[in-house]
């Protein structure tokens, strides 16, 4: 049996999962959407992964990363559990091992990573602002009735130049419905659009930092050419695209859970498919102990309690 | 007369030195997540953090029969300098009869010092006023002790935390002192303690150390920082932090020939990248990131409130800064709805890039 390493990178709108060889190379993969329900979704995850895998893999090292990470590497018995910043640099490095600067745009937030000599330097995360993430442009492409994927293609055939203010979505929507009242094409207001999110994104997250080549950009919102032309104008360089540039945390994580095993010669935690069968009960209670009122999430097997958090002062999740 | 004041770290000396002369107190509360409800409810919105969290605080205490409050003012232009003012206002607005003694720093007005003072000290006298402020002083400065141990230890504690259960204890056992024979009593029974506290054994070189450094509310109140000197430790870090009661209280109130000044040290260190004071602690902030780089620290948290001026000021001198003195820096500005797994994945990135960077530096 060919061995694999299982990483899983779980958020609140998203789950990647994928399936490296020794390697990395990358066996299975599956994206979908989680829709604020990790546990079922990694559940299905899992058996697609096991009918892929048809007897003739096995799992040896299992990481988890993105905000659900504690939760579901409870769940399969992760051997890493990492944060997005380190699990996303690792995957760029398997692509291009000298990269300086990562772009990473997801839907929800967005991350700027310094990198030199293969080791992570510096980092910046939005999570506020939805105008330097993708949910700005899926947002002004149902306002426009553009389909997100069809947004890079017109974006290519604008033939002027229109600025958009892009520092806030309000101000963006507006400004757009004026330029469009002026006579501006759509293909035009899209690359505008494009535009204003890359110069948002730059500044938001780039500020004070220097930016040095190479470049690579990754995320679920690289796959919109109209935005990767859009850095490339704007920092006068070449941008790489990674072949699997959505799934990336998840690959990261992969890796990192491999080179975890090799490195302590351990074996792995991974609980097996049968997880996928078994029942996560995921509750939450309001605390009653002090005027904090956390809001306490527990999750049971079994009837029997496999862990608890969201307590402020650690009396539930001190108690494993 | 019942006395009450802001909650900020640890409240046990404003306690013990109001009790000591001789008034009624009403201590308050740790800010919880109702009390910053409050407070933001009967803030202006533009309004930076603490004065949210403290208008809380001052509400629930109002509410536990407090009718006199004592805080601190501010000195620079920076807004925390009218917060007395305007939480008077509001809250006389909302019905209550409450007054306010603004303490502004001693040597910037000796006058307006001197008159607050008066009214604190009314029914004691001279000799016992000296006492008692000698007592808390010494107390204060036992406690900050014992928390730099604290800070230590917790990065490799066995028992999950028993540090933080330890200076629960100390502290409430200094709650208890009444004068200085018992002082030396406890200290020894504290140090018993905190002695007593199994850790592991890690070797210098991995050993990581992390200063935290910002405005001074948020600095100093766990309870509105996500608890990050625990979640510090938690991944195995050592941490200090720039402000510590006992230096304040040098600062503010022991008379310049009495003192070693950490305070105008650290603000020299600031000089070159802030040439003047500009309020709040933003020049303090990057005089102790030179500290902390000059002591041999190994990485530097900035905690600012959201809508801070000065400390957004420092904010945009930090990254020059950081490349400069090749110290790294993490910003994070705290609000009543900071996102704590976004916070924590920042935290876990930030402390990850420190232990590649010093495992290097051993390698080569
Ligand atoms: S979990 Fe702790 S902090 Fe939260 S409400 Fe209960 S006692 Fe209070």
């Amino acid at each position: 049996m060919k061995k694999v390493y299982l990483g899983v990178d779980i958020g609140s709108v998203s789950i990647n999962l994928v399936a490296i060889d020794y390697n990395n190379e990358i066996i299975f993969k599956e994206y979908s959407r989680s829709n604020g329900q990790p546990l079922i979704s990694t559940k299905k995850a899992l058996l697609n992964l096991k009918d892929k895998l048809d007897g003739n893999y096995e799992i040896c090292g299992v990481g988890t990363t993105g905000s659900g990470r504690q939760l579901i590497g409870m769940m399969l018995g992760a051997d890493v559990v990492k944060n997005e910043i380190t699990a996303h640099a690792t995957a760029t490095m398997n692509y291009v091992k000298d990269a300086r600067t990562i772009f990473e745009i997801g839907g929800q937030d967005s991350k700027m990573i310094f990198l030199k000599d293969g080791f992570i330097t510096d980092f910046a995360m939005n999570t506020v602002c939805a105008a330097g993430t993708g949910s700005f442009l899926d947002h002004q492409a149902e306002r426009l009735g553009v389909p997100i994927e069809e947004f890079g293609d017109h974006a290519r055939k604008a033939n002027r130049n229109v600025r958009i203010a892009g520092r806030c979505t309000v101000f963006a929507e507006s400004d757009m419905i004026s330029k469009q009242q002026f006579g501006f094409s759509k293909e035009d207001i899209i690359n505008g659009l494009c535009e204003a999110l890359v110069r948002n994104y730059l500044s938001n997250l780039g500020r004070g930092k220097k930016l040095e080549p190479p470049y690579v950009f990754q995320g679920g919102v690289a796959a919109n050419n109209g935005i990767k032309d859009a850095f490339e104008r704007e920092l006068g360089a070449k941008v790489f695209v990674p072949e699997n540039f959505h799934v990336m945390g998840a690959l990261g994580v992969a890796i990192l859970a491999k080179e975890f095993i090799y490195e302590t010669k351990r074996k792995t935690n991974f609980r097996g498919f049968e997880t996928a069968n078994i029942d996560f009960v995921p509750t939450t209670f309001e605390c009653s102990g002090c005027s904090n009122v956390c809001e306490v999430i527990k999750v049971e097997v079994n009837k029997e309690v496999v862990a608890m958090w969201g307590d402020k002062c650690g009396k539930w999740t001190n108690s494993f | 007369m019942k006395m009450t004041f802001p909650h900020m770290g640890n409240p046990i000396i404003y306690k013990k030195l109001i009790e000591l002369l001789g008034h009624e107190i009403v201590c308050p509360n740790k800010p919880t997540k109702k009390t910053i409800e409050l407070g933001v409810k009967h803030s202006p919105e533009f309004a930076c953090f603490p004065m949210k969290a403290i208008m809380g605080t001052y509400i629930e205490s109002l509410e536990r029969g407090a009718d006199v409050i004592v805080t601190s003012g501010g000195h620079g232009p920076c807004r925390a300098g009218f917060y007395g003012e305007v939480h008077k206002k509001i809250l006389n607005n909302m019905g209550y009869d409450v007054e306010f003694i603004v303490f502004d720093s001693i040597h910037k007005d000796f006058k307006g010092f001197m008159k607050n003072m008066m009214k604190l000290v009314k029914h004691s006298s001279l000799l016992k006023v000296y006492k008692s402020f000698r007592l808390v002083y010494k107390i204060t400065k036992d406690i900050d002790y014992f928390e730099k141990i604290i800070q230590t230890k917790r990065a490799y504690e066995i028992n999950k935390g028993e540090c933080s259960k330890a200076l629960q204890e100390i502290i409430s056992l200094y709650d208890k002192v009444q004068d200085h024979k018992e002082l030396e009593k406890i200290k020894k029974t504290s140090e018993y303690i905190v002695d007593n506290i199994p850790i592991k054994y890690v070797e210098e070189d991995h050993k990581i150390r992390i200063g935290i450094v910002g405005e001074i509310y948020v600095v100093m109140e766990s309870s509105v920082n996500m608890k990050i000197e625990e979640v510090l430790a938690s991944l195995g870090c050592e941490v200090r932090r720039s402000h510590y009661l006992s230096d304040w209280a040098e600062h503010n109130i022991v008379p310049k020939i009495f003192r070693h000044d950490r305070e105008e040290e650290i603000l020299k260190k600031g000089e070159p990248y802030i040439e003047v004071q500009i309020g709040g602690h933003a020049k303090e902030t990057l005089g102790h990131i030179v500290d902390y780089k000059e002591k041999g620290l190994d990485g530097i948290i900035h905690l600012l409130p959201f809508g801070c001026l000065p400390e957004l000021v420092s904010q945009s001198i930090i990254p020059r800064m950081s490349r400069e003195i090749d110290m790294p820096i993490l910003s994070i500005a705290l609000d009543e709805q900071s996102g704590l797994s976004n916070n924590l994945t920042r935290i876990e990135a930030f402390v990850d890039i420190i232990k590649t960077k010093k495992k290097r530096k051993i390698v080569s």
